[in-house]
């Protein structure tokens, strides 16, 4: 501890710093896009000077919540909602992530976006971004947390479909959303269920409760959280809204669907993992095994992906399977850990990947080979990058990675064996790209789009095409702004796992948790040690076989699987399914026939009453025939009828009904 | 001061008659002047209402009809409690917003905007009067100008839409009287205070009879399922304005009765009638939602996503609790401002490219980058996104209402869904998307008018979103009394 604690005004700073930037931004510098990028690469980094500091304040109470007080926000009865501050390892991590990563991607996207006719509109959503997802971790209510989440959410939408005049990407952003409100119903449900029962928000108190109220309230309330948690962390069945996410710049990717918000699912269950840790062992199973079978299910896909980011997506949804099935099997310190590293090193290979399609326009990795010459920096980041993430000793996700397949190894077999076929299949894909991007020879990228005189520039951009001067002469390395980040997150990739065995990272989480859950100790296993770097090392070596050496070609093994791959490319027909099973099928079904229903039975009904009405309308309409002796006559009658009725009535029905009725009315 | 702000928009409306023919284009401002002055009105009695006390307050009295022999008589008196307060405020808002939208109407405008403010007196009326006969007037008041609007400014089938709409409401109403004079005759008064206090124990007609020949009335309005055919009508033919109008305040009155009337007066019956009065709310949700996805039409989308939004209030309604009950009055406030606003911008869409059909409507973001952010705003508030005010109403009617309904929540939280996919499904469809040449010549909103009501209804929208107890604090004074007799009755 280097610093004095750090004062409540200055957390609450780190939040609105990039809150700040994003008002100046809309309010003020909408025609003054460089300043923009400016403001808020110096808004994060004042957020991320603080967020050290917080870190810092954390580490000296070895990991326990510093106590802020909470504000009064609103209430209605029993219905009180505080907003407030929850300091603890757990958070104070989850600011550190997220500002340094953030601080990054802003400079990074001063280059990539360079050019972009809609630069200051993208700043402002990613400081909204920065600060939905600083508000959604230092929250110490659900409801604060909730809030955010939605928030963040908002900015994904708004980033993934940045460049709405592709169809694609609005269809993209659409589909993210929705998706991950799907999910966001059982977490809302969650949220409503755990309040009617305890009647708080408070995180610390709930987690508290959980032991006091029967198991059915805890079981529902924990699928709920999975069910949030699988939306946002694209987890099996929820997962396919993310490799269409990548229609978003580069740098979105990188920072949104990768390091940060897809994590907050993750971190989710882990700022509730008492919660989790109490519920009925099925519960924990469920979220296990979603986990485990998210991973090697997305695993496989990432495998037979051609686009370059959507291999790095399928790689996502496949670590973030790994850290809830960590959380499912009780391995709340091992999770964390692996999504502190994941976060620097998937970070890193997004932006390694964003380079590459600035020098070739593409993300297609069969139109692009022998980039390693052209862009040194690139290629030696990336593979630092896949080294990492593949857990390679001593890189930080072989630590992180280890300590997840140690906790499979101890609770269940079957886990284990699945997360280490992943761990074979991660660095197969890994390293398949490495070979196809960067060995090999250069096919040509894809051509240089003409932007005429428009200002939205896709993806690939402008100053690519302006700098290329036709074949070969047009791959260069990317500039400063791009390489400096790469070069910064090389560090935490190669040096943040080293942490592990001091203990230090794994008490600074559990200080979040109560004292009796507390039991993390760094251990070394050998069986998983060895297995887990075979592992490794046997998909690089097939990587190299198959991608580098050519022996045996990739088409030749795809001839004797037969329609697998296929089915694999096809993303298991999930996409068909939810789409056109789903939507178009059962809702809009259910759309039409409701809409038949409400004009023809219900609004039929309607006109139908008018129709009849009409219609006796018409028919007594007959008997006004003008003639004043039939209109007297008819009068007469309806007179003595009238009175005979009432006298017949008056003394009986009425009185019975209510005594003393007609005296009121006829005083 | 309450008798000046239902008096206000009439007197503007005669004025506005007053003018001769060669000067009718300045009705527009004469309308404006009043509606505006109401607005301030409104605004000072929210700012100085007293949020310490329960009960009413600015109450003016005096005896209309007098009938001491028979034991009651009818008499003026407004007066405004935390439940009718946010409401004054809402209409005031939305006369202006609508006066504003209204600024390029040149078919007889003098009539136009005394019909106008003829309806904001006439939604006054029944928002203030605490006197149930005088309540029974200014509904049906309300019904002649909404007539007039609708069948002479409209557009389509206006005459049909116009006339299902009075029918709709009038034999509901019908009901309504009888059941007034039935609770009236009971208890030897109409005076919603003193009936509030002494409910009438017997009646000529059975209670349960009583209560759902008034619910229907208000049911009608709200609207729910299968009451609701007359609305996407009404909206659809309907001049912007209107809309606003309609969907913005008249549904509330829907609301507004329920809380103010039929809960106070008759307690055991909604009691009894909870579990039914959920289940309508829980389906019409999901109903409304459904059919939201198949339209076609901007604005028959928005009319449809109203009648799902105006579940949420019966919804929280049927909870009975303080918390359920709060939850209803603020969707009315909320639902009043988004739906109000997604009206104002179809209309500002449908002046330029003159077409609602969402299929003709593509990369309307290109050409008019200030009216798609707002119709976003306006989208993603109504899909109940948090710091908007919509968010606030809808967890607090569930958080309310999980508890005695909970399958009836559960379908009301998953409409929440389908509601994100209809906006946007629809902000896709015409907002984003390449750029085409059909519309290269549209203009994007930058009449004062334009930006005025536009900005008047997002400040309302994201304030409440982010600063609830300035709505909150005041609605709680207005159900703490209702919980209380609702509770008491259990």
């Amino acid at each position: 501890m280097l610093f004095p604690d750090i004062p409540e005004a200055a957390v609450w700073a780190i939040y609105f710093a990039p809150i700040a930037s994003f008002v100046a931004i809309v309010a003020f510098l909408r025609s003054r896009p460089l300043l923009a990028g400016r403001i808020t690469i110096a808004a994060v980094f004042v957020a991320w000077l603080l967020a050290v500091w917080a870190l810092d304040t954390v580490s000296g109470h070895d990991g326990e919540s510093v106590g802020f007080a909470s504000h009064h926000w609103m209430s209605l009865f029993e219905f009180e909602v505080d907003l407030g501050i929850r300091l603890d390892g757990l958070s104070a991590m989850m600011l550190f992530v997220v500002t340094s990563i953030s601080l990054l991607v802003q400079i990074y996207s001063t280059g990539y976006m360079a050019g972009d006719g809609g630069y200051a509109r993208f700043f402002a959503f990613m400081s909204l971004f920065t600060a939905a997802m600083l508000g959604l971790v230092m929250s110490s209510s659900l409801l604060q947390l909730f809030v955010h989440w939605e928030l963040v959410g908002l900015t994904s939408y708004l980033l993934i479909g940045f460049w709405f005049h592709k169809p694609s990407a609005a269809a993209a952003a659409k589909k993210a959303f929705i998706v991950t409100r799907f999910g966001d119903f059982g977490f809302m449900l969650a949220v409503i269920l755990i309040w009617s029962k305890t009647h708080t928000f408070d995180i610390f108190e709930i987690n508290e409760a959980v032991h006091h109220l029967p198991r059915a309230v805890v079981a529902g309330f924990v699928v709920g959280l999975l069910s949030g948690a699988a939306g946002k962390s694209a987890q099996f069945p929820l997962h396919f809204w993310l490799p269409d996410a990548m229609e978003g710049p580069t740098p979105v990717s990188s920072i949104v669907h990768s390091a940060t918000m897809v994590a907050a699912g993750v971190y989710l269950l882990a700022r509730f993992f008492p919660a989790v840790h109490a519920a009925p062992g099925g519960i924990q199973m469920l979220i296990a095994y979603t986990g485990g079978f998210t991973a090697i299910f997305a695993a496989s896909m990432g495998i037979v992906a051609t686009d370059i980011k959507r291999v790095l997506a399928y790689s996502t949804i496949s670590q973030l399977g790994y850290m809830v099935m960590a959380l499912g099997l009780g391995g709340y310190p091992a999770a964390m850990f692996h999504l502190f590293t994941h976060a620097f090193f998937k970070s890193l290979l997004f932006q390694g990947a964003g380079s590459v399609s600035h020098a070739t326009n593409t993300f297609e990795m069969p139109l692009m080979g022998g980039l390693r010459k052209h862009m040194p920096i690139t290629f030696i980041t990336f593979v630092i990058g896949a080294l990492s993430l593949s857990g390679i000793f001593p890189l930080a996700g072989f630590w992180s990675k280890d300590e997840i397949l140690l906790d499979a190894w101890k609770h269940d077999k079957f886990l284990f064996a699945i997360a280490t076929t992943v761990a074979f299949m991660t660095a197969l894909y890994m390293f398949r790209a490495i070979f196809m991007t960067f060995f090999g020879e250069y096919k040509g990228g894809a051509p240089a789009e003409d932007h005429g005189s428009s200002h939205d520039a896709p993806d690939a951009h402008a100053t690519a095409s302006t700098d290329a001067h036709g074949g070969h002469g047009g791959l260069h390395e990317s500039p400063r702004s791009m390489t400096f980040p790469l070069i910064m997150l090389s560090i935490p990739a190669i040096f943040f796992g080293l942490i592990a065995p001091s203990g230090f990272f794994g008490e600074l989480m559990e200080g979040a948790l109560d004292p009796s859950l507390r039991h993390f100790h760094f251990e070394i296993e050998p069986v998983v040690l060895v297995t887990s770097t075979v592992a490794a090392l046997g998909g690089i070596a097939a990587a190299a076989a198959i991608y580098y050496a050519q022996m045996p070609s990739s088409s030749m093994i795809r001839s004797r699987l037969g329609p697998l791959p296929r089915v694999v490319e096809r993303l298991y027909l999930v996409n068909e399914i939810a789409e056109t099973g789903m939507v178009r099928g059962v809702l809009q079904g259910a759309g039409r026939g409701a809409a038949l229903i409400d004009k023809y039975l219900v609004d039929g009904a309607v006109n139908m009453a008018g129709y009849a009405t009409r219609f006796a309308g018409d028919m007594l309409r007959r008997g006004q025939t003008g003639q004043v002796q039939a209109n007297t006559s008819l009068m007469l009658i309806g007179v003595v009828a009238a009175a005979s009725t009432l006298m017949a009535l008056s003394g009986g029905l009425i009185e019975r009904v209510s005594p003393g009725l007609l005296d009121r009315l006829m005083p | 001061m309450l008798t000046l702000f239902l008096l206000l928009p009439l007197a503007g409306a005669l004025l506005a008659i007053a003018l001769p023919a060669h000067r009718e284009g300045e009705a527009k401002i004469i309308a404006l002047c009043f509606s505006a002055l109401n607005l301030a009105i409104a605004v000072v009695m929210y700012v100085v209402f007293d949020r310490g006390v329960e009960g009413y307050q600015f109450v003016d009295r005096f005896e209309w009809i007098t009938g001491a022999d028979a034991g009651f008589s009818v008499q003026y008196v407004v007066g405004v409690d935390g439940l009718s307060a946010p409401l004054i405020v809402l209409l005031g808002l939305l006369s202006v917003v609508s006066v504003l939208v209204s600024w390029n109407i040149d078919l007889k405008p003098k009539q136009y905007f005394a019909w106008l403010l003829i309806l904001e007196s006439a939604v006054a009326g029944v928002f203030l009067s605490l006197d149930l006969i005088q309540f029974f007037l200014f509904w049906e008041l309300e019904l002649l100008p909404m007539f007039f609007l609708i069948s002479q400014w409209g557009s389509g089938r206006r005459l049909y839409s116009a006339t299902k709409f009075l029918l709709y409401t009038l034999a509901g109403s019908a009901l309504m009287l009888v059941g007034f004079l039935v609770i009236g005759f009971g208890a030897h008064t109409f005076d919603i205070e003193a009936l509030t206090k002494a409910p009438p124990q017997e009646t000529v007609v059975p209670l349960a009879i009583v209560f759902w020949a008034i619910m229907l009335a208000f049911l009608v309005k709200l609207p729910v399922f299968p009451l609701h055919t007359w609305l996407p009508d009404a909206h659809t033919d309907a001049p912007t304005a209107v809309s606003v109008m309609l969907a913005g305040v008249l549904l509330k009155m829907g609301g507004y009765g329920i809380l103010r009337i039929v809960l106070p007066l008759m307690p055991n019956e909604v009691h009894d009638f909870s579990k039914v009065l959920a289940t309508i709310a829980g389906f019409s949700v999901i109903w409304g939602a459904i059919i939201t996805l198949r339209q076609t039409d901007l604005k028959r989308l928005v009319a449809y996503s109203s009648v799902s939004h105006m579940g949420y209030v019966l919804l929280g309604v049927s909870a009975l609790g303080p918390v359920g009950l709060s939850g209803a009055a603020l969707q009315m406030f909320t639902h009043g401002c988004i739906t109000g606003l997604l009206f104002v911008m179809v209309g500002m869409i449908y002046d330029r490219t003159h077409t609602r059909e969402i299929s003709q409507l593509r990369g309307l973001m290109h050409h008019m980058p200030l009216i798609g952010t707002v119709f976003i705003v306006a989208g993603l508030a109504s899909l109940g996104l948090p710091a908007m005010s919509g968010f606030v109403a809808e967890i607090t009617v569930f958080l309310g209402s999980m508890g005695p309904h909970p399958a009836a929540t559960m379908a009301a939280v998953f409409g929440v869904v389908l509601s994100a996919g209809y906006i946007l499904w629809t902000i896709e469809r015409i907002l984003h998307g390449p750029k085409t040449h059909d519309f290269h010549d549209l203009t994007d909103a930058r009449k004062w008018w334009e930006l005025t009501a536009m900005g008047i209804l997002v400040v309302a929208i994201i304030g409440v979103g982010i600063w609830p107890a300035v709505l909150t604090d005041t609605v709680r004074m207005g159900i703490e009394p209702i919980a209380k007799i609702v509770e008491a009755a259990s």
